[in-house]
């Protein structure tokens, strides 16, 4: 197979403020990581999944606050089942920033920028809207994830390797729709 | 003991997450827009490894699977909603989590979002339970159910064909770079 590292045609940022974007793994050998910690997930407890966990947690802090709210919520309950965070699954979400962030640590890829490169050449460099903007996107990322039992994670990576029709529905919808709203949002891509 | 075993596993993959550049805005929107190839050949070839272990597992019987229900449109439309928030913030809910924690301030807000709209959705579910869910639902199918054939004799074929993608990806990188 032939790596591609380094004939990524993105042209990279290397100033304080911007964000290195140039990846430290070639798409195939995280390609290979990320199956590998499937097939070991699966072989020891359970397909991969981290959109659960979004409502898992909401559930405790809310049973933590209110209870008699959270307890008149059937799906709350089903979900953070016992009202507790020491589970393997969600110990497994902690465990994703957790890598990211010695990942980071590592390889000296910190960043802090508010208004990515893509969003502020079409958007300008308002950080308020960057994050209202980024505030709306992850509700309904989760909104739809939870609607439709599944996320990248679950459906794309766990549900697909697994030859679920449902993830490959899943799958198919979102690819058309981040696509064309990727498109239309930011641009087409031709190459500049 | 499973604390520890699900902390190992996410800490593996959120540092290949970032380690890959899924985790970034620039080089998720740019696979979106069908310009940077990186992002599609990262989750082909995780399919495609994903498709021989899991099912390989199962044909040994060593597979703990869970395949989820299928429900039209519900799935459809939620996908569908799901793609334009993943176009809008650049995360999806797991490289959302690795973005914070290189200290990302836009993907804190997508996960707080994240954590509004699962919120919304719980309190919404009984009604949206009898509109949508109960319309079109066919139970866990998988290919391989529909086919009754083992899993293996669809799964091999399919890796092979997302290993042979991701590479006419990269010849096609190099030729237009």
């Amino acid at each position: 197979m032939k790596t591609t590292g380094v004939t990524q045609s993105m042209c990279e940022g290397t100033t304080s403020t911007a964000e290195a974007v140039k990846p430290v793994l070639a798409p195939w050998a995280g390609g290979v990581g990320i199956g590998l910690v499937l097939i070991i997930a699966v072989a020891l407890v359970q397909p991969i999944g981290v959109s659960t966990q979004y409502v898992v947690f909401d559930g405790v802090l809310l049973h933590t606050l209110f209870p008699d709210v959270a307890e008149r919520s059937p799906y709350l309950a089903d979900a953070a089942e016992g009202w507790t965070l020491e589970t393997y699954e969600f110990a497994f979400v902690v465990g994703i920033p957790l890598g990211a962030f010695l990942a980071a640590w590592a390889t000296r890829r910190f960043s802090t920028r508010v208004v990515p490169r893509e969003w502020s050449l079409r958007f300008g460099e308002s950080p308020v809207r960057r994050l209202v903007w980024s505030f709306l996107g992850g509700v309904l990322l989760l909104f739809g994830a939870r609607f439709g039992g599944g996320c990248t994670s679950g459906h794309m990576i766990s549900g697909v390797s697994q030859l679920a029709v449902s993830s490959l529905l899943f799958s198919a919808a979102l690819f058309a729709s981040a696509v064309l709203t990727a498109r239309w949002l930011y641009g087409e891509g031709r190459r500049s | 003991m499973m604390v520890l075993l699900g902390l190992a596993l996410g800490a593996a993959f959120g540092a290949v997450l970032q380690l890959s550049g899924a985790s970034s805005h620039t080089k998720i929107i740019n696979a979106l827009r069908l310009r940077d190839w990186t992002i599609m050949k990262l989750i082909l070839t995780a399919i495609g490894v994903g498709l021989i272990g899991v099912h390989l597992l199962d044909a040994a019987g060593a597979a703990h699977m869970m395949v989820k229900e299928v429900y039209l449109p519900g799935v459809v439309i939620a996908g569908l909603m799901f793609g334009v928030g993943f176009a809008v913030s650049g995360y999806c809910p797991g490289t959302a989590l690795a973005a914070a924690a290189e200290g990302k301030p836009d993907a804190w807000m997508t996960i707080l979002g994240g954590l509004l709209g699962a919120a919304l959705f719980a309190f919404l579910m009984p009604s949206l339970e009898t509109l949508l869910f109960s319309l079109g639902r066919l139970g866990p199918l998988t290919f391989h159910g529909l086919l009754q054939v083992p899993g293996w004799m669809i799964a091999l074929p399919m890796s092979v064909l997302c290993f042979w993608a991701a590479m006419r990806l990269s010849a096609r990188e190099k030729t237009s770079a």
